[in-house]
């Protein structure tokens, strides 16, 4: 869906920013567009999303420092006792809106709390969305605000030669809770990945250095399903992701990420000792 | 001779020297003119409504530095926030970086020109960055070699956009007017020479550490090193690079003995090694403190809230930056 949308996003990139400064009156229009009723339709249909009834809770830095790395949580508080279904985040004026979605398996866990947590990029000031399903299909909505004027140049890498280096590493990691009783325990996938966008000029042949970028990772603990993640390049470079998993027998991870140009990655906590 | 465009993407064109071969020592008829001149020029008016570039100072002879304010760009200060050099040799002159506008540009060359007739050969950019590239534009009319580290292009050619929107919004289009990303006709991958008649200046690009294109310029006949932000002094560093990359370019500078340093934010001219210990200790409680949260499981937001924060009454515009230094750290030290 989301894919004619982007194409045009990426070649005016310049032209909205602009526009969001005054430069170019005539297209602040499109700046202006509200596409969350035009984003909600193609995820949602005219099903029900009730709003900010503290099922769900999104968590975004008060200011927006680093527009390429901006931090983000959803919290789904301890009170919510049903199993989960799906998570979505949305960017609304990301050239591609839709962050992540999750697909809950049977390891997602229950009885206490759950959180997801991962870094964006914010192509310009827009509303950042979360959306839950709960088990019995009824949505739930968290809506911050994002300050970030980074534009385009959020987008650029760092250090691009850096990044395309050791790119498929993963690592994944487990944290045990304070309590042993708990019956929560939290993970991280930290996948080396440049998650190109497509909007990199190449000087040396005036083309688009191509989009590649992680867009599917599954996640398993003791070969049960925590969720499957399908991403978009909305996600920072070497995307990193946070997580709540049911405690199991053994804890341990298995994960295999596939990017957009069909290559697969893996990690698991299996094989990493010592700790 | 043939001519190459080099400020515009040529598909399928690699002539040298606009494709960053190594260019080992350069002189005026060594090198290929780009096409700069033909290319139309904005007019520029010289109306300083705020503080002028003429204010520069002779720290050696025949080096010249002119001081930017400790501040972010604004309307008030049109982007004069950033140290700007020139060295005038017995038949060239160089310029090592250029101010935040097209219009400081005019002042930096209406400065120049106050001291020297000698024709500008060479404008220098120490790295990407937009307070200490924009003044390019001023000099095309001298028809230049840029000259920048061999990643400048790829750099700036990839942030032109969001360069321009972000610094006009800044200082106010009547202040940026005629402000443009001029990228390197020169590109430098090695340790490379310029001659500017009796005097050389020492090219020497670094790995990635401030930025991934810092380039320092040792002036060799008074032992200036001009350090571009690769030092930072009473303005609080920014990393935009690589800290660990930053505070290893640190060790080897420490060990260099030259008669003084330019910082590209700081005073005009400070010494080396203490020149180097404030932003040392800077980059290293950041280091520490990251790593050291890390390794406790701490997450992101946990560290911006913390580290470093020993180093807070220390720098200007702290609150500025420090929190998106933080932010880069972690996201780099993660993967150590
Ligand atoms: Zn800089």
């Amino acid at each position: 869906m989301t894919h004619a949308l982007k194409k045009l996003s990426r070649t005016v990139c310049g032209v909205v920013l602009a526009a969001s400064i005054g430069v170019l009156a005539d297209t602040s229009a499109f700046a202006e567009e509200d596409l969350w009723p035009t984003l909600r339709a193609e995820a949602f249909g005219d099903r029900p999303i009730a709003e900010e009834n503290g099922y769900v809770v999104l968590e975004t830095p008060k200011k927006v420092e680093d527009a390429a790395i901006v931090p983000l949580t959803v919290r789904i508080p301890p009170h919510v006792k049903d199993k989960l279904k799906s998570l979505s985040i949305f960017i609304d004026n990301n050239p591609d809106p839709k962050v992540a979605t999750l697909n809950f398996g049977p390891a997602a866990g229950v009885g206490g709390e759950r959180s997801f947590a991962t870094r964006v990029r914010v192509d310009n000031f827009s509303h950042a969305r979360a959306v839950l399903e709960l088990e019995d299909g009824s949505l739930h909505m968290a809506t911050k605000f994002l300050s970030a004027a980074g534009g385009c140049a959020a987008m650029q890498a760092k250090d691009p030669d850096a990044d395309m280096a050791g790119i498929g590493k993963t690592v994944v990691r487990t944290f045990s809770p304070a309590l042993s009783s708990n019956p929560i325990w939290s993970g991280q996938v930290m996948i080396k990945h440049p998650n190109h966008n497509g909007m990199q000029l190449d000087i040396n042949t005036a083309t688009f250095i191509p989009e590649r970028y992680v867009r599917e990772v599954t996640v398993e603990r003791d070969g049960e399903l925590v969720f499957k993640l399908d991403s978009t390049f909305s996600i920072s470079t070497n995307p990193n992701f946070r997580f709540t998993f049911a405690k199991g027998d053994n804890n341990e991870l298995d994960v295999s990420v596939v990017d957009t140009d069909g290559v697969a990655f893996d990690g698991t906590t299996k094989r990493e000792s010592g700790s | 001779m043939s001519k190459q465009p080099c400020d515009m993407p040529s598909a399928g064109r690699t002539m040298h020297p606009c494709d960053g071969r190594v260019v080992s020592t350069l002189t005026r008829r060594g090198v290929v003119l780009a096409a700069l001149a033909s290319a139309s020029l904005p007019l520029l008016r010289h109306l300083p409504a705020y503080a002028a570039i003429d204010d520069v100072t002779e720290v050696a002879p025949g080096v010249f530095v002119h001081q930017g304010l400790y501040e972010v760009q604004s309307a008030a200060n049109g982007g004069d926030i950033a140290n700007a050099s020139f060295v005038v040799g017995s038949e060239a002159v160089a310029v090592i970086d250029t101010s935040g506008s097209a219009k400081l540009g005019v002042q930096l060359r209406d400065a120049i020109r106050a001291v020297t007739d000698k024709p500008i050969r060479y404008v220098i950019n120490t790295h990407m960055h937009p307070d200490h590239v924009f003044g390019n534009a001023a000099f095309k009319q001298d028809n230049p070699e840029f000259v920048g580290h061999y990643k400048l292009a790829r750099a700036l050619g990839t942030r032109k956009e969001g360069y321009l929107a972000a610094n006009e919004q800044m200082v106010g289009s009547d202040a940026f007017a005629g402000s443009e990303v001029i990228l390197p006709t020169v590109s430098i991958k090695e340790p490379t020479k310029l001659d500017l008649g009796d005097r050389e200046l020492l090219l020497e690009p670094q790995p990635t550490a401030h930025t991934d294109n810092d380039l320092i310029v040792t002036d060799l006949k008074t032992e200036t090193l001009f350090l571009g932000d690769l030092l930072f002094s009473v303005h609080v560093p920014t990393i935009d690079g690589s800290i660990a990359g930053w505070l290893s370019v640190l060790d080897d500078l420490e060990q260099r003995n030259v008669a003084r340093v330019v910082p590209g934010h700081g005073p005009k001219t400070m010494e080396l090694p203490e020149a180097l210990a404030p932003q040392k200790r800077y980059l290293s409680a950041i280091a520490d403190d990251v790593r050291r949260q890390i390794a406790e499981g701490k997450t992101l937001e946990e560290a911006t809230k913390s580290a470093g924060f020993s180093e807070k009454d220390a720098w200007e515009l702290f609150d500025q930056y420090h929190v998106r230094n933080v932010t880069a750290a972690y996201a780099e030290l993660e993967w150590e």
